[in-house]
């Protein structure tokens, strides 16, 4: 027990399950097929995000261009289908490939020419929100059409929403691609100790480089995913989402300085955000006290997950 | 207070002792510095002379003795700022200035001149104050200039700067000239001259004897913790402070300080390389299974060379030929040949430390844990247990964090990340810095026993016995050109040492001459 509970996935779930059965007992309403159903189906846009925006997290930097990017994805797959009347499916891999190429882009300035992650994707936040104003007319357009896309976000399969096979088609792949591959283990190594991955031959800006276009790529598969379900794409339809999918990731035990983090985790992470949300809704709390209360979870998380093994740490190291 | 009677003396160290939990690092040792001479301090790495600074200096306490400074007897823990009040200052080797602040702003940091009545900084009188100070000692210096856009040399006149508005008394330097060009390196020495006729003293230390021969008023010299003697200003010379420092030594008598013959395969041939401003010209052979010590100062090029030959800097001219053939070293291609490289400084270099020991052992060897992208774990932590068990890792858990195993250790994982792959050659840059003798006993069996299985080795080390003990064959590097070759013949600690002191060595020159 107290080595599955060392493990941080295990011991989010465990929190996570003393969190349920809280709940449980607090509402009869919680333990419900439709309301976690509903809980889930909430975090799937964050979970799908944060499958890619993990990997610039691991190599110790960070992506916050993900609300635009997200948002401006919407915009340019409703305008390749339904403005230029491309195909829907060459629409998604258009749109998907454009966004592994902005991740490229901000992972070039960040590897190359070193400007810190936090300003370059802060800078990438606002051009590309404004690259969304520009495409969008700076309007909120509806999608109705094609049914197949519109089914993307909004059909069913074994009675679950779709959105929820894509996100944990994407955890899934986004966890696989992180623990078990040598990838993966490189981008561990980077956000470890980019010197001495260095000499055990890792290319760090590769690294750097593939981590952001991965980033870049899951973003625009989440705007994909929310255009299609909300079927309407504007400039701001994710701004801010970036803190969330963060937020989410700190609670899952990613390292805030890099080299360590769990794509899983971070799901688990959101999870137990949704479910704190959901309590305090079905406990008729009023929702201007929800922040309270889902801020002090966060501290809470980070002081479990981070405070005293990195706070031995640095101490050894100013030693 | 007590008082002590002699006037002449600012600095007065007695029976001074400290062991850190076991082994003794200072022992007994009497040191005393008087009022406006340049004393150096000299001795081996390890033989305590850091330690002695930091009791001094209050950034550790001793277990016995008397300090007196100033005819003051010292309590016996103090801090730094204690010390640092009573005018006793440390230019520090990794400077301690801050870059985004003018030179003014760090000299008076947090002693900056206010306006009556309030607790804001009066700029003019501030920047004034060190322009006046500069000006008092001629240093080439505007008190407005921002730290970022001063060179080493300059930013060492800042702290000695900082250092005398405090009214310093003593001045410690530690190695001020690691990093310095010649000409700086002159400059500083006309400027601890001025300091001297000031009435302050300097303590300095440093590897280079040439600077403590033209400097010194009194050397201390410093073995094993104890002092050997100290020498007045007409005994100082170069060659007699070589042979207090290394004294006689068992190793004298064994035999393995006589270099073998060495024979075998060229594995790598280096000819003319040169890397410009690092090192020159240099050339030489490396045999199957030999071990190739390399000595010299710190900042002779050792570390330099082997980064260019592992292929993590670039060179400018010369060639270097692997395996009979013309090679074009980069890290990829070197851990892919066969060439692996222990890096100067674990922590930094060498490993990961949040992440587990089969991850460190992994991540050199992706190739063999995952030949197609996907980790195969079996490998991984077969791999893992392999490296632990060859070099006897403790705690031989694979799943502990590389930053929480001891010096020692972490030196061993950085060893076994190459042990568990095929080799051909291993560059190693000092490997047995701070780490404890028993860990040392074992690094030295298994560079031994490397070279028995054919792997060459170059070894750059600034511990003496460490290469006289291991080599085959020593080059010594002295300001980026190979200076000497040891090879079949009895070396000793100290012929090393006045090699990269360049001391013309007259005992060598008989020896040609009785061949």
């Amino acid at each position: 027990m107290k080595k599955i509970l060392s493990i941080s996935e295990f011991r989010l779930a465990f929190i996570l399950l003393v969190l349920m059965g809280v709940l449980t007992v607090i509402s009869p309403r919680f333990l419900t097929f439709s309301n976690l159903t509903n809980v889930i189906w909430s975090v799937c846009f964050i979970g799908i995000l944060s499958s890619g925006a993990i990997y610039p997290r691991i190599t110790g930097g960070i992506d916050l261009s993900l609300g635009s990017l997200a948002a401006l994805s919407g915009i340019l797959v409703d305008l390749f289908m339904n403005r230029l009347g491309i195909n829907w499916i060459i629409a998604i891999v258009f749109t998907i490939v454009i966004g592994a190429l902005i991740g490229l882009f901000s992972g070039f300035i960040v590897a190359k020419i070193k400007v810190p992650a936090f300003v370059v994707t802060m800078a990438a936040k606002t051009y590309l929100y404004g690259i969304a104003l520009v495409v969008s007319n700076g309007g909120m357009l509806a999608i109705l059409k094609p049914k197949p896309f519109i089914d993307i976000g909004t059909g069913r399969m074994l009675n679950l929403p779709n959105p929820i096979y894509i996100m944990l088609f994407m955890v899934i792949a986004s966890q696989f691609l992180l623990k078990k591959t040598a990838f993966g283990r490189k981008v561990m190594g980077v956000g470890s100790n980019e010197v001495a991955a260095k000499l055990s031959g890792v290319d760090p800006d590769r690294i750097r480089l593939i981590s952001y276009s991965i980033s870049g790529a899951a973003t625009a598969v989440g705007g994909i995913v929310l255009a299609s379900l909300t079927q309407q794409v504007f400039a701001a339809a994710a701004s801010g989402i970036e803190l969330d999918v963060m937020t989410a990731l700190v609670i899952g035990g990613t390292s805030p300085t890099g080299g360590r983090g769990s794509v899983v985790g971070g799901l688990l992470g959101a999870i137990m955000v949704a479910f704190i949300i959901n309590g305090l809704n079905l406990m008729n709390v009023p929702a201007p006290y929800h922040p309270i209360v889902t801020g002090s979870v966060i501290l809470m998380a980070l002081l479990i997950n981070e405070g005293n093994l990195s706070f031995k740490r640095q101490s050894r190291a100013t030693l | 207070m007590e008082e002590s009677d002699n006037s002449d003396v600012l600095l007065e160290c007695k029976h001074i002792a400290k062991s850190y939990n076991g082994p003794i690092v200072l022992d007994n040792v009497d040191f005393s510095i008087k009022r406006g001479e340049i004393h150096s301090l000299v001795g081996e790495n390890g033989a305590g002379k850091s330690t002695l600074i930091k009791i001094i200096t209050g950034a550790a306490d001793r277990n016995s003795g008397e300090i007196w400074f100033n005819r003051t007897k010292l309590p016996m823990q103090y801090t730094r700022k204690y010390a640092e009040n009573l005018g006793i200052a440390v230019i520090y080797q990794e400077l301690s200035l801050i870059p985004g602040m003018t030179i003014a702003q760090n000299i008076y940091l947090a002693k900056e001149p206010l306006f009556p009545r309030t607790r804001i900084v009066d700029k003019k009188k501030l920047n004034a104050t060190a322009q006046e100070l500069i000006e008092r000692y001629k240093f080439p210096l505007k008190s407005t200039d921002l730290i970022d856009t001063l060179s080493i040399a300059q930013r060492q006149l800042v702290e000695i700067l900082k250092a005398l508005s405090q009214n310093a008394s003593l001045v410690i330097m530690d190695e001020p000239t690691s990093s310095l060009t010649q000409k700086e390196a002159e400059m500083l020495f006309g400027i601890i001259r001025m300091l001297r006729q000031e009435g302050i003293s300097v303590l300095y230390i440093s590897h280079r004897l040439e600077e403590v021969y033209a400097l010194s008023d009194r050397v201390t010299v410093l073995r094993d913790g104890k002092v050997v003697s100290v020498l007045g200003k007409e005994e100082i010379s170069p060659s007699e402070i070589i042979r207090l420092m290394i004294g006689h030594r068992l190793e004298d008598n064994e035999v393995r300080h006589s270099l073998p013959k060495v024979k075998g395969d060229v594995v790598l041939e280096v000819n003319h390389l040169t890397s410009i401003g690092k090192f020159t010209d240099i050339s030489f052979q490396l045999h199957r299974g030999e071990i190739l010590g390399v000595g010299g100062l710190v900042g002779s090029g050792r570390t330099e060379l082997v980064r260019v030959l592992y292929g993590i800097d670039p060179f400018d001219s010369g060639t270097i030929s692997f395996m009979g053939n013309v090679w074009e070293p980069s890290v990829r291609a070197s851990i892919n040949a066969g060439i692996g490289l222990i890096p100067e400084e674990r922590r930094l270099q060498g490993i990961l430390a949040s992440q587990t020991v089969t991850r460190n052992i992994g991540i050199t060897n992706l190739d063999h844990v995952a030949p197609r992208g996907v980790v195969q774990k079996k490998t991984e932590k077969k791999l893992a247990y392999e490296g632990i068990r060859l070099l006897n890792i403790k705690p031989s858990n694979p799943d502990a964090l590389a930053g929480t195993l001891s010096g020692g250790n972490q030196q061993k994982l950085v060893l076994a990340k190459w042990l568990v792959r095929e080799l051909q050659l291993i560059l190693i840059d000092e490997p047995t810095v701070g780490i404890d003798i028993g860990a040392k006993e074992e690094i030295y069996e298994h560079i031994k026993s490397l070279s028995r299985q054919g792997v060459s080795v170059i070894l750059v080390s600034s511990d003496l016995p460490e290469l006289t003990r291991l080599s085959n064959r020593v080059l010594v590097l002295r300001k980026g050109r190979i200076i000497r070759e040891f090879k079949e013949c009895v070396i000793t600690s100290e012929k090393i040492l006045r090699a990269a002191s360049g001391i013309l060595e007259e005992q060598d020159e008989k020896d040609i001459i009785n061949k």
